[in-house]
């Protein structure tokens, strides 16, 4: 078993290393989103393997059910997709290379040497292992870790709620189409001699002349 | 499947592969099921809509035309695969792949049958609702895939669609996963075992007298410390009529039409106003693809819902057989079956006859009516199913000596909280309905424009 679980984990490394190199030499930018999202799925799948099924299932539904949606849907609406003019590499581009190295050498290099790895990790001695690990995940949310938590959860409201009023246009006045009874009953008044300027005539006009302009 | 298996050729081979072979046996069979049903499910949707449109329908293959579906499937094969030259090639190819494959992965954690579970998976309704988000990608890869504006247009109203109403489908299962206390789909219908609104909460009085054909043992009772308990089963206690699995069960069948792209939410493939949404260029198998993925998932969630609320393979008699014992249990796994199966059709004949029924909504209907009704019923819904486990399940030490029930017997307890529940229930629907129907009130001057 412990040879199938290895053979898988080369797959699923494999696959996410390619599509992850692909994400970003990729010039066309829907094809890197969809690298991307494989390389997502390639994240979920070793969750899996180690046996963390509600970790596994949350990266499917957040990165891939939802984060890479908005991406698609905010690139799709973006022009100039294949960029064949855009560069792919900055004249510094080796800065960019040595910062993000070595600050994941510096986390990952301690953690590698300190901790001895296992897959699948072994089951504690006279417990049955712990499978899904949803109940443990949501006790340490209420009990231990319960202002990070809340922290979090109000950051994204917040990040909402700005959204909403970024979003939402003031609006002093809203343009109403008329029903077909008040058309009618508005061309009966027109028609009809009028003893004194209507208003309900001067706001027609008005309003043909703003709908010829959209 | 993996211990028959082993059974048999246990000797011969070695074990990870009769595990892989065991696997790939139930794939295979949950498959061609799900297939089966899809080929009936489109002839009895032809049928049955022009029966309620006073027409014929597809009758002249094979009797009543029951062979229809072989005939759609050799054209389909047949026919010329047609690729745009503007297209993005691997993109078009792979869209309709990748829209299948997820909602086949949904089959997978369904109990189709007592003992019939193809995978035990601890967040199975997580990993339906994660799984089902993914076809989302598919959508948006042939809509932009075709280089069609249509097909682009109906590709984002597919996905606004779908992830809108996402959100209340998962409150209103996040209800169940409160009263069965986890989010495996496997425990829901033995956990929906009893008589209607009641559940499992009338017990034996005398644990010599009482007859297996009418009382089982079970023994997550809850409120009864896991002591096993015989209580009174005719296999309906499905929490559809409670009111808390009611209120739930529509919300989520709603939502489960709207994702499922039914009627009156099938703004995606409006062929009156963008020709067929994101299917627009494609033709033959990719299309039936298509196809054979919207009609595969209405299937599974109208699979999930009949679990979720309606007792899953829960029904009268199944119980009894099972505890008869010996070769009994697989007439009743097979009753069961049948029973899920029957269940599932008669949600998706509702499904065909709300095609019948409704016109198309507009798109700001559409969003109105998931987060001004849908959302705050299946919030409302939580409250009540957290009141009905704490007022079933929970003792007066666990409610902090607010309120104490622990010496009531459990059927008592359960009229108390399906009463509470039920006023909870009604008095928010009716609150919730109140405010959606009144008028708007004029905030700003209106500018009146007389239509072009």
């Amino acid at each position: 078993m412990n040879t199938l679980i290895t053979i898988l984990f080369v797959i699923f490394a494999a696959l996410i290393l390619t599509s992850a190199i692909m994400t970003v030499t990729v010039r066309n930018i829907v094809h890197a989103a969809l690298w991307l999202i494989s390389s997502f799925f390639g994240v979920g799948a070793l969750y899996l393997l180690m046996e963390a099924e509600f970790l596994g299932v949350a990266q499917v539904l957040i990165y891939v059910g939802a984060v890479s949606i908005l991406i698609l849907f905010a690139i799709m609406l973006t022009r100039d997709l294949e960029g064949s003019q855009n560069r792919q590499l900055t004249p510094r581009w080796w800065i960019a290379l040595i910062v993000p190295a070595a600050l994941f050498g510096l986390l990952i290099v301690p953690t590698v040497m300190t901790h001895a790895w296992q897959l699948p990790p072994p089951p504690l001695a006279g417990q049955p292992p712990a499978i899904s690990g949803a109940q443990q995940i949501g006790t340490a949310f209420m009990r231990e870790y319960l202002l990070p938590f809340e922290v979090a959860a109000i950051l994204l409201l917040v990040a909402m709620i700005g959204a909403i009023v970024i979003a939402f246009e003031e609006r002093e006045r809203r343009r109403r189409v008329l029903t077909l009874a008040e058309q009618v009953r508005l061309r009966q008044q027109q028609q009809q001699p009028a003893p004194r300027p209507e208003p309900a005539a001067t706001a027609i006009q008005a309003s043909e002349a703003t709908g010829s302009e959209t | 499947m993996t211990d028959i298996l082993r059974s048999w050729i246990g000797g011969a081979l070695p074990d990870w592969l009769i595990v892989l072979i065991a696997y790939l046996l139930v794939t295979i069979i949950v498959l061609f099921y799900a297939v089966g049903n899809f080929i009936l499910m489109v002839w009895a949707e032809r049928r049955v809509v022009a029966r309620m449109q006073d027409r014929l329908g597809p009758n002249r293959v094979g009797p009543a035309g029951l062979l229809q579906p072989i005939a759609d499937a050799v054209k389909m094969f047949t026919k010329e695969d047609i690729v745009p030259r503007s297209a993005d090639r691997w993109v078009h190819l792979l869209a309709p792949i990748v829209s299948l494959a997820p909602v086949a992965m949904m089959l997978a954690v369904v109990p189709w049958g007592r003992g019939w579970e193809p995978i035990d998976l601890h967040v199975a309704l997580l990993y339906i609702v994660a799984v089902s988000a993914v076809s989302g990608v598919g959508l948006m890869m042939a809509g932009w895939g075709s280089n069609n504006k249509f097909a682009l247009l109906g590709a984002m109203r597919a996905v606004a669609q779908l992830v809108s109403y996402e959100i209340p489908a998962v409150t209103a299962l996040l209800t169940v996963v409160v009263l069965a206390g986890g989010m495996s789909l496997l425990g829901l219908p033995y956990l929906q075992a009893g008589v209607p609104l009641m559940g499992a909460t009338i017990l034996c009085g005398d644990p010599a007298g009482c007859s297996p054909l009418l009382y089982t043992t079970i023994t997550s009772f809850p409120g009864s410390a896991n002591e096993p308990v015989q209580a009174l089963d005719l296999g309906l206690g499905w929490w559809v009529f409670t009111p808390v699995g009611l209120l739930g069960f529509i919300v989520f069948f709603i939502a489960a039409l709207a994702e499922g792209e039914r009627t009156p939410f099938d703004i995606p493939e409006a062929d009156s106003e963008i020709v067929a949404g994101y299917m627009t260029e494609y033709s033959g198998m990719k299309f039936a693809t298509f196809y054979i993925a919207q009609y595969i998932l209405n299937f599974a969630l109208s699979a999930l819902a009949a679990t979720a609320f309606l007792g899953g393979w829960q029904g009268p008699g199944v119980a009894a057989l099972a505890n008869m014992g010996g070769p009994w249990v697989h007439v009743a796994a097979a009753l069961s079956g049948f029973y899920l199966l029957a269940k599932i059709w008669i949600l998706f004949f509702v499904m065909i006859w709300l095609r019948g029924a409704f016109p198309r909504l507009r798109v700001d209907q559409l969003m109105d009516f998931a987060w001004k009704l849908l959302l705050p019923l299946a919030l409302v819904n939580i409250v009540s199913a957290s009141l009905m486990v704490g007022l079933t399940q929970w003792t007066g030490a666990q409610w902090g000596g607010l309120i104490s029930l622990d010496g009531f017997a459990p059927w008592q307890r359960q009229l108390i909280a399906i009463l509470v529940t039920a006023i909870i229930n009604i008095a928010a629907t009716y609150w919730i309905l109140s405010i959606n129907q009144r008028p708007t009130q004029e905030e700003w001057d209106e500018e009146l424009v007389i239509a072009p």
